[in-house]
């Protein structure tokens, strides 16, 4: 099982992700804060990061590139609230491994941590 | 005298002259012969008095004496002296005649003729066989006493001979004299009359428009020859038919730089001047000349201004008739004097017809009277007036934004109105789209905002719902109330999806792409899940490479919208028909979606492309689909149409005949063809 790093700005959404991960046996941790997420990411191993492009210091996209300095073969899925072409573009140019449009529907959620873990 | 006045002017003068010569020789004759005669009697007289008195001093002796004899040869030798003397005579002193000269005896009737004794000497006329005898007594005396009286008969015809001759002579002297001054005035007339033949030949030249002509002389030596000049600039340079003091501008340094007719004062005292003046009548030719060059000149310039305004008007004509705006020229009494072409067609009328007509002959009353009152309020304030005109009419409502301003003339007074007006239906049309944009824009953001804040709760209901599904016991009622919330949540998730589609501002990454290709890709997406709902798709593509420059992921969004809206339309199921063709003459690729579904009414026809305009049923859609599929068709510079019923003319291969009370409807998308992909 995977240790999975859940950032958004609203926690109610974030927690919503981690008892659906944690169904599947993963072990989630919550952040809605950037900075201290990304102090965590420094000091823990973590395998995937579910980050949601709209924060509120930071856009996902900054976000993703900061981890990507610190742990370089960390796997990411971004939350976007409309699929567009240029946050897809973007987020796929950095690094991200895939990404879910919001509202987030479990079943396509958790078949895309599944592929992106196994990848 | 009427007669008098329409001779020729020669004649005249020929007459005048003939006339006063004639007058004046009558005159000297006459006042000449008379004098002359006088003279001649005169010293007839004096002869005569003078004989007569010789003749009494030398019969004194014998009278004295009464020597008869020798008073006898005295009288006979008097009598033989002059041709003229007629007779002689001595009478006594009582008068008695002592001796005579009379060879057939004394004539009793002389006696008749007595001579005062106080009188000395004197003098009678007297006519006797048809001639004129002067008749001299003079009175003898000696002691002073009266002796007798001696009487001498001279005739007057030899001084009357004289006289007649010198008559002749002076007739003759004023004939010649009459005959060289009338000869001297035909020469004299025929003089001026022939240089005043030719001035006015130039002037009937002139009528004819001939003002190519020299009335003038031509000179023995010009000005720049005279004064040896070389300014070549000066107008009166190498100036052959013009005399320099007739000439403004020139160089001359004796012209003090005057300007005509000023300089002529000072010209009369130029070496030039002086030289080459004439009469007055070469002045008169020399001046026709330069008023014939000058008035040459003026109707040269004059007929390039009239071309130059021909042209001008021409122009301004073409324009006004090329502008699509209403205008005309209105006089002070709102007569129509010029039309455009556009403003006679607005009436339907033709120019002439038009022109010279007012508002009331070509308007409606109610136009025609509000119009009619602006005009005169401009007319009265020379205010210029703008505003926009609402007209209804046959072919539907139209806007004109009309300006009407004062037109003045040159004494700027105001002496009509320029009444302009363009039809602004489009562009008021425009605005108003314009402004719905807007308005959709703005409500676009705000749908865009609203949906994206609801997308995280939303997720989490979503969420939560899926999640506690694993918790209760399959079957149960709150597993189907979960079940409920979810397929909710997903309705709202769909309506947010729309609202934040519709609301997307993002550029268009486009690229020469087919656009065949782009409708296969969005078909296989469909296609599977369309069987399933009994909608079978037909395709029916040009063979040939669609090129067009597009965004392949906004074509694809739009065909999967007509797509889906075309299956919506067949809830029973149906047959959608896509087909493509080049239209190689327009440049422009064709795609159409036809459907066997009931169609759409006329009413919804008009409205489908707006935007939240659906007649699905509630949840089912957004009304968005078109409406976005509308803007992205229009970002790539074409066009989406939509028909329904079916046009009888459409065909596609592999479409099935439309079921009985199924009226169909066909989307026809047209794009740019590009030829350089």
């Amino acid at each position: 099982m995977a240790y999975i790093l859940v950032l958004d700005d609203v926690e109610d959404a974030a927690v919503m992700i981690k008892r659906i991960l944690e169904r599947k046996g993963h072990q989630v941790a919550v952040f809605t804060d950037e900075e201290v997420a990304l102090a965590h990411v420094v000091a823990h191993p973590v395998d995937l990061a579910i980050l949601d492009i709209k924060l509120k210091k930071m856009s996902g996209v900054e976000v993703l590139e900061e981890m990507r300095r610190s742990s370089a073969n960390i796997k990411v899925i971004m939350l976007t609230g409309y699929p567009t072409l240029e946050t897809a573009q973007e987020s796929r140019r950095l690094g991200a491994s895939e990404y879910c449009v919001k509202p987030i529907d479990r079943d396509e959620l958790e078949e895309k941590v599944a592929a992106v873990l196994a990848g | 005298m009427y007669r008098f006045f329409h001779l020729h002017f020669r004649t005249k003068i020929e007459l005048g002259i003939t006339a006063l010569v004639l007058i004046t020789a009558l005159l000297l004759g006459l006042a000449a012969g008379r004098i002359a005669a006088d003279a001649l009697k005169l010293e007839h007289r004096k002869r005569g008095l003078a004989l007569a008195e010789i003749l009494a001093t030398r019969a004194v002796d014998p009278m004295l004496a009464r020597d008869l004899l020798r008073l006898k040869n005295i009288v006979d030798d008097l009598k033989n002296l002059e041709g003229d003397i007629l007779y002689a005579f001595i009478q006594d002193a009582d008068h008695r005649v002592m001796v005579h000269s009379f060879p057939g005896g004394f004539p009793v009737d002389l006696l008749q003729v007595k001579v005062a004794p106080e009188e000395l000497v004197g003098t009678h006329l007297l006519s006797a066989d048809g001639q004129l005898i002067d008749d001299f007594a003079v009175v003898m005396t000696a002691a002073g006493d009266h002796i007798g009286t001696v009487r001498l008969g001279i005739s007057r015809a030899t001084i009357q001979a004289v006289v007649s001759r010198l008559l002749v002579i002076l007739a003759a002297i004023a004939f010649a004299i009459l005959i060289l001054a009338v000869l001297a005035g035909t020469w004299f007339a025929r003089r001026i009359t022939a240089q005043l033949a030719l001035l006015k030949g130039h002037a009937e030249d002139i009528i004819r428009g001939n003002l190519d002509l020299q009335a003038g002389p031509v000179l023995a030596r010009n000005c720049w020859e005279i004064v040896e000049c070389s300014k070549t600039e000066c107008p009166a340079y190498g100036d052959v038919r013009r005399r320099c003091w007739y000439l403004a501008g020139t160089m001359c340094v004796s012209c003090q730089n005057l300007d005509y007719p000023t300089k002529i004062d000072s010209c009369r005292n130029c070496r030039i001047h002086q030289l080459n003046r004439g009469d007055e009548i070469q002045d008169l030719a020399e001046a026709f000349d330069v008023m014939a060059i000058s008035l040459d000149r003026h109707i040269r310039e004059i007929r390039e201004a009239e071309e130059a305004l021909r042209h001008q008007q021409q122009l301004m004509q073409t324009i006004l008739d090329a502008t699509p705006d209403l205008i005309s020229l209105l006089d002070r009494e709102l007569i129509h004097r010029s039309p455009n072409r556009a403003f006679a067609r607005s009436v339907g009328l033709s120019l002439d017809k038009v022109v010279g007509r007012n508002d009331f002959d070509l308007f409606a009353e109610t136009t025609a009277k509000e119009r009619s009152q602006r005009n005169q309020e401009v007319l009265a304030s020379g205010r210029r007036a703008e505003l926009e005109e609402h007209l209804e009419r046959e072919e539907g409502e139209r806007w004109l934004h009309t300006v009407i301003v004062p037109v003045y003339d040159t004494d700027q007074r105001i002496s009509g109105v320029l009444w302009t007006a363009r039809d602004v239906t489009e562009l008021r049309k425009t605005q108003l789209q314009l402004i719905q944009a807007q308005k959709m824009e703005s409500l676009g953001k705000l749908a865009g905002g609203v949906a994206h804040e609801i997308n995280t709760p939303l997720g989490v209901i979503l969420g939560y719902a899926q999640l506690l599904q694993d918790d209760v016991e399959p079957g149960s009622q709150a597993a189907e109330d979960l079940q409920t919330i979810e397929k909710q949540a997903k309705v709202c998730r769909k309506i947010v999806a729309d609202l934040l589609g519709f609301s997307r501002q993002t550029k268009s990454s486009k690229a020469g792409i087919c656009l065949n290709n782009t409708l296969l890709e969005a078909i296989a997406l469909i296609r599977h899940s369309f069987g399933m709902d009994q909608v079978a798709i037909v395709v029916d593509l040009d063979d040939r490479t669609l090129q067009t420059y597009a965004d392949v992921e906004k074509l694809k969004q739009v065909w999967i919208n007509l797509l889906n809206n075309a299956r919506d339309a067949m809830p029973n199921g149906g047959t959608i028909g896509v087909k493509t063709r080049l239209d190689t003459a327009r440049e422009m690729v064709q795609v159409w979606f036809a459907d066997s579904g009931e169609g759409i009414s006329p009413e919804n026809r008009k409205r489908i492309f707006d935007p939240f305009f659906t007649t699905k049923q509630v949840g089912k859609g957004t009304g968005l689909g078109l409406a976005v599929s509308f803007g992205i068709i229009e970002e790539h510079g074409g066009t989406i149409q939509v028909e329904s019923p079916l046009p009888q003319n459409f065909t596609c291969q592999g479409f099935v005949n439309l079921a009985e009370g199924s009226s169909g409807t066909l989307f026809i998308i047209e794009l740019p063809y590009d030829s350089k992909v």
